[in-house]
């Protein structure tokens, strides 16, 4: 049995909410001349939505698609009561779907929060856990994310969890010291706190940033008497580590949530950290174009780091992301990038690490994968699910951990 | 005479660099050759493992924490 969770904090568009639909079994209903979806079925799904992902429930684009996810029985919408409040969207969502949960009010200490509800779920599924991550893609006042992801730490802490923060690409940006937002919440200040109070409750709370991009953004640099490399203007709490040691934190049955994310756990997961078979497989979602953002750069570089520790990988090219095996890439010199096809293809030995493109995503754009592309595999909607864990599949008796870059 | 200065991959994450030594070692030509300045710990943890990959792999400092490595096929 499998019990997964999707959390969108940006935004869901009519694209993937199809795709998540996709996601599940179908079968045959007698009397009917289409398909329904399976009820009753062993595996739940729990989709959690803050932020921006909040306004697809009110998108009238995506009526229908909500209207399919309802009439599954495995699936449930937890909606982030206070965001919806910030937006005025609360009353309008809980008069036209009663069936999604409406997380309380922060301002009533009785209610449950989102994110104590989330930290509660994510427990109860993975079984013997004692500690939560979050992967910080998004800088501060920019985004809101940097904010969910305190939330989210403080109430795993509150539940007397370790938190753990991976601040990566962007995300680098919240060790900046001396920063004084004059009307947003301090999210520096936040961290510090947050790795006081776990560290006063006798946790060892881990924050880390990734070397490459805090080297790129100025964070880290090569001290020329020493040779070595030294954090500039950064808070204390965040040590600056090479992303192999970062992806050494992922060794373990514990849940790492993101902007955009999933997981799926397993009941009767051999409580074993460490060994091959308890590890989540890392599932990385690319779901933007190659070159315009660092997404696609950065997700890639994840999954073949993570692939040489030894993590199982799993990267699946979707939405907009397959743009990235589409045409002939020609990279000069001069645009300063990694040819990403030629990085694919390169990659594509090494060992548990395999590359897959959501069929339905090139359909849609009515583009089809480059020639040299050869060893990228074709899936679609219920062999995502299968990747995904949400399907069951005689290879999926592994937790999941999904990440969208 | 083959004048190409070797590149200086010393800023390189481990990571990067094995991306980038696959990517350049798919392109290279039986009996090619492939320079390169690293670090000793770009040395030790990306260029030896292509060791194992049936590639001939050699070094040589040429300053304080830089090293000539020559890749061959």
């Amino acid at each position: 049995m499998t019990s997964s969770y999707f959390l969108f904090c940006g935004e869901v568009s009519f694209e993937r909410l199809q795709w998540i639909n996709g996601c599940f079994p179908e079968k045959d209903s007698p009397g009917k001349s289409g398909h329904s979806k399976v009820t009753g079925a062993v595996n739940s799904c729990n989709l959690y939505l803050t932020g921006d992902a909040l306004m697809s429930l009110v998108d009238a684009r995506l009526e229908k698609n909500w209207d399919s996810l309802f009439s599954d029985s495995m699936v449930r919408v937890i909606a982030d009561g206070d965001e919806l409040r910030l937006h005025g969207l609360r009353d309008e969502v809980c008069t036209r779907y009663p069936e999604v949960n409406v997380t309380g009010d922060r301002s009533s200490a009785d209610e449950i929060t989102f994110w104590q509800s989330l930290v509660n779920h994510i427990q109860e599924d993975w079984t013997g856990t004692d500690k939560m991550a979050f992967l910080l893609c998004y800088s501060p006042y920019m985004s809101r994310t940097p904010v969910y992801m305190l939330r989210f730490l403080k109430s795993a802490v509150e539940a007397g969890l370790t938190p753990e923060l991976y601040s990566y690409l962007d995300g680098v940006h919240v060790a900046h010291t001396y920063q004084r937002p004059s009307e947003f919440e301090n999210i520096g200040e936040g961290i510090v706190a947050l790795s006081t109070v776990a560290g006063g409750s006798g946790e060892e709370p881990w924050f880390g940033a990734c070397s490459r991009c805090a080297t790129a953004r100025g964070y880290y640099m090569k001290n020329p008497d020493t040779g070595g490399c030294e954090p500039v203007s950064c808070i204390d709490a965040i040590t600056i580590r090479p992303l192999r040691e970062i992806l050494d934190r992922f060794i373990g049955n514990h849940p790492i949530l993101a902007h955009s994310c999933g997981g799926t756990s397993v009941s009767g997961t051999p409580d074993q950290p460490g060994t091959d078979t308890a590890n989540p497989i890392l599932t990385v979602m690319i779901t933007n174009t190659p070159y315009v953002s660092e997404w696609t750069f950065g997700g890639l570089s994840m999954a073949v780091a993570a692939a040489m520790g030894g993590i199982e990988t799993r990267v699946i090219f979707i939405e907009q992301g397959v743009y990235s095996l589409c045409g002939n890439h020609e990279v000069t010199p001069e645009d300063r990038v990694f040819n990403v096809q030629e990085m694919v293809e390169a990659t594509s030995d090494i060992t548990g690490l395999q590359y897959y493109v959501y069929t339905p995503s090139l359909k849609e754009r009515g583009l089809t994968v480059g020639e040299c592309q050869l060893s990228v595999e074709m899936v679609d909607g219920p062999g995502l699910g299968a990747l995904l864990g949400i399907q069951d599949n005689a290879n999926n008796s592994r937790p999941v951990r999904t990440i969208f870059f | 005479m083959d004048t190409t200065k070797p590149s200086d991959f010393t800023d390189l994450t481990c990571t990067n660099l094995m991306i980038k030594l696959k990517i350049l070692l798919k392109k290279l030509a039986a009996g090619g050759e492939l320079q390169f300045f690293a670090t000793r710990e770009q040395v030790d943890n990306t260029c030896s493992q292509f060791i194992s990959q049936g590639y001939d792999v050699k070094w040589d400092q040429s300053a304080d924490n830089s090293y000539l490595v020559t890749m061959k096929k």
